[in-house]
């Protein structure tokens, strides 16, 4: 009897199936795809900049120091540092072994040759200001003694040389190779050290961001802009979606894996929907109520306070971020290592206060302009709440609504009696305080014209003495909350969509994403 | 016609300079700059004294005129003001995804439109007639991005039919590119399909009355014949108008469009640069617009006569 035996061609196809099947595994290419409101605006780290280009450039480059997850200040490409001389010289000790995206093993000669192109004046870096003589301090010299080490000296010491080198918006002073820049000294791309190498830039349409293989990771756990920068995506989309209802079905029919900077509507529908996590994380952004304290009527601080007191914040904050921020009166964000029991002391609402007050003042209902904008729905929601509240004490307070660009135009004259309105995220508490005080007479933009307040800030810029800072900051919030410059609300939230495929994802203080560490499953 | 094509084409000149003034002087009106959007709540005056001059913005406003009409002269609309890039080949890279969904979307939205409107008249005042009209005034009534975002919700959410987000040129690949464009053009169709159903109806209205087509039904002439070779050809020439005027206004007002389906076109890149206040981009593409709307104008006059023979172009 024969025995039958498989025929050679059907084992021949099998395995031809077979090896396909291994094949099409091997060569699935696993892609994040996630939304921007509006296209980057170029690759050129903090120079042609706004949030989202910071955002994207952020995963491409890298700067010597970088922002952890508390705000704090930690190594990126230094793996140390000495400060000495009066606290005038940085002396950085580099990573070794630490790879560009071609190929080249980076040195302090990239270091000094990216630091010397940012302090020129024609590669319009965005920080260069911080940098000179009317900055935080002003680079004297960068030195490279050896292949490791850079030395930088500062004309003065100041706690903010860290900070500034490590923000986002001034591209993390990324360290890039030369080839980034033509013959000419014009941009081309950035040639950095970040965990992912650029992709497609499709006008209007899309960025696309390629895993870098040869990337050196740092071995301490993911934390803000620094740490371990584990990529586990092959490459990540940022499709350009102006529209968040578009966004949103896009979610919902899995063309998006990530949306971020939902609105508070948004965020409710969201909550319902089985295919869809959310990420609520505390933002360092700061919404508030300013004041033109040069106004003929609101030059009276008793009529300022009178309305800080006719508001309830938390009622305000309940309403308008529906549970996902705090109320915060300090200009320091709660998620700031400084903001203590201090700064959580505010304005507490007080009727027959508030109406004492406008009866000293002797104010009888005299209309307030409050300017405000739908750009940002939270903003919006909360002048209308703060308007019935200060109504409800006789405040007549009238609301006009602009658009961003027109209302930005007004802040920075100074040019309005109110206006409510939101700023970006500051990353140390110095900056948060001096994005509010200065002299008016020659920075209009500014809501708190204190001298002494301006020389408390001085000094938090020069120390880098904690207690001393914190003594400082304390204060400072004391005299802000009595002098009623502008009402702070809250800090905000960044609110993240996520379909449930996505693992690994986090927000944290500073509102961009970081696409390190997260799989599609 | 070649006078007369001349002629209009002359008078082209002064209406687009006139426009050119008013587009600069209007943009120039709104508050707010380019410099203090890209710097935002953080905008360090030196910086920003800085990056104007940079970009020229701190020339008076005659002079920045003067030297932006000189460029245009040469055929340059200048550079992005965000981006940096030359203004009109952007323009011309957007126009072709608005041109193709205004084009297709008028066209068919005639095509449905002429015939309802014909129906309509020749039924005045039954069921059939009062169902159209009926169903072209609500057509009308409804916004052009809800009914978008109804239909993105049905076919792209609920059926899965029609992908939500993206834009495929057709050069990369036919059929994918016409599944993005789908939406947007049944969503422009069907809120055109209105206005146009409703001028065509009461042309073809005024045409029913008039004493040939007594006299053609009188002759015994069949009645699908009066309404095709009578009715159709007279009563489509004044809709015709209003078919240059559709797509004009449509090609400067396709921006919501555009933004409830991310279709990369000009009025998404308009509406952006507004925002923006990237000037160059926005006078680039105000003035683009005129111009389309002068030569849609100017096609449709020239059209006219084989429509309707009683008019002349001399």
């Amino acid at each position: 009897m024969r025995r039958r035996c498989p025929s050679p061609s059907w084992a021949v196809g099998l395995a031809a199936l077979a090896l396909w099947a291994m094949l099409g595994t091997a060569g699935a290419e696993t892609l994040l795809r996630t939304r921007l409101n509006a296209d980057i605006r170029s690759t050129d780290p903090g120079t042609n900049r706004d949030a989202n280009t910071d955002a994207v450039v952020a995963h491409v480059v890298e700067g010597l120091v970088a922002f952890r997850d508390d705000t704090s200040i930690g190594p990126m490409l230094a793996d140390s540092w000495t400060v000495s001389n009066e606290g005038k010289t940085y002396t950085f000790r580099l990573r070794q072994g630490v790879k560009f995206h071609n190929g080249a093993t980076m040195t302090s000669d990239d270091v000094v040759w990216s630091l010397k192109r940012w302090l020129d004046p024609t590669t319009q870096w965005r920080c260069l200001s911080e940098f000179s003589a009317t900055g935080i301090a002003r680079i004297e010299k960068i030195e490279a003694p050896d292949p490791q080490t850079v030395a930088i000296t500062l004309d003065q010491p100041t706690a903010l040389f860290l900070p500034t080198l490590a923000r986002p918006d001034c591209g993390q002073t990324a360290i890039i190779h030369r080839d980034s820049v033509g013959p000419d000294g014009k941009w081309i791309a950035p040639i950095g050290t970040g965990p992912f190498k650029l992709g497609e830039w499709k006008r209007g349409q899309y960025m696309d961001l390629v895993r870098f293989d040869g990337y050196v990771s740092r071995s301490e756990p993911r934390t803000g802009y620094t740490g371990a920068k584990d990529v586990k995506v092959d490459r990540v989309r940022f499709n350009v979606i102006p529209d968040s209802s578009a966004a949103k079905a896009g979610l919902l029919s899995g063309s998006l894996d990530v949306i971020m900077s939902l609105s508070i509507p948004d965020l409710e529908e969201l909550k319902s929907r089985p295919e869809v996590q959310l990420s609520i994380t505390p933002a360092l952004g700061l919404t508030g109520i300013l004041f033109q304290t040069r106004d003929p009527l609101l030059k009276d601080v008793r009529i300022r306070r009178a309305i800080a007191l006719s508001i309830d914040t938390a009622q305000i904050v309940d309403a308008v971020m529906q549970g996902t921020a705090r109320p915060n009166n300090s200009a320091l964000p709660i998620g700031s290592p400084f903001y203590g029991e201090v700064q959580s002391h505010g304005y507490a609402q007080n009727i027959a206060e508030a109406r004492k007050l406008l009866l000293e003042a002797g104010y009888r209902g005299q209309p307030i302009k409050m300017i405000t904008n739908k750009r940002y729905s939270f903003v919006f929601d909360s002048s209308v709440l703060v308007q019935a509240m200060a109504q409800a004490v006789g405040i007549n307070i009238e609301l006009e609504v602009m658009d961003w660009a027109a209302q930005l135009d007004r802040y920075n004259r100074g040019d309005y009696q109110s206006m409510a309105f939101v700023y970006s995220a500051r990353l140390d508490p110095s900056l948060s305080f001096e994005m509010l005080t200065g002299p008016k007479a020659t920075q209009p933009r500014k809501v708190w014209d204190n001298p002494e307040a301006q020389e408390m800030l001085r000094q938090s810029m020069i120390t880098d003495d904690t207690a001393k800072r914190q003594a400082l900051f304390d204060e400072m919030h004391k005299r802000f909350i009595a002098d009623v410059p502008m009402i702070v609300l809250f800090n905000g939230a960044e609110l993240t969509a996520l379909r449930k495929s996505i693992k690994g994802y986090a927000g944290w203080l500073y509102p961009e994403p970081r696409f390190w560490g997260v799989t599609v499953e | 016609m070649l006078s007369y094509l001349a002629r209009r084409l002359a008078m082209t000149i002064p209406t687009l300079l006139l426009v050119a003034i008013a587009v600069f002087a209007l943009v120039r009106l709104i508050p707010g700059d380019p410099v203090q959007v890209m710097l935002g709540d953080a905008a360090d005056p030196a910086q920003a004294a800085q990056l104007r001059a940079q970009l020229g913005l701190d020339q008076p406003i005659p002079v920045q005129f003067m030297h932006w009409i000189a460029k245009l002269a040469a055929g340059d609309f200048g550079r992005s003001i965000t981006n940096d890039l030359a203004v009109l080949p952007l323009i011309l890279e957007r126009f072709q995804v608005s041109a193709v969904i205004v084009l297709v979307a008028v066209a068919a939205a005639a095509c449905i439109a002429v015939p309802a409107g014909l129906v309509a008249a020749w039924k005045q005042n039954s069921l059939l007639d009062l169902s159209i009209v009926g169903g072209a005034t609500l057509l009308l009534s409804i916004p052009s991005f809800w009914l978008g975002l109804l239909l993105l919700l049905l076919f792209g959410l609920k059926l899965k039919w029609l992908p939500v987000i993206g834009y495929v040129p057709f050069a990369e690949n036919y059929w994918q590119a016409a599944t993005f464009i789908v939406l947007p053009i049944a969503t422009l169709t069907m809120v055109e399909i209105g206005v146009l159903t409703r001028m065509a109806r009461a042309a073809s209205i005024e045409v029913l009355r008039l004493e040939y087509v007594t006299h053609a039904r009188a002759k015994g002439v069949p009645e699908w014949r009066v309404l095709a070779r009578h009715v159709l050809p007279n009563a489509f020439a004044p809709t015709w108008t209003l078919i240059g005027l559709v797509l004009g206004h449509l090609l400067g007002g396709i921006a919501v469009i555009e933004t409830v389906f991310t279709l990369p076109g000009l009025g998404r890149l308009l509406v952006d640069s507004i925002f923006a206040r990237d000037y160059p981009v926005v006078q680039g593409c105000l003035l683009f617009t005129a111009v389309i709307y002068v030569v849609v104008n100017l096609i449709v006059d020239l059209c006219y006569p084989l429509f309707d023979p009683r008019v002349t172009v001399a």
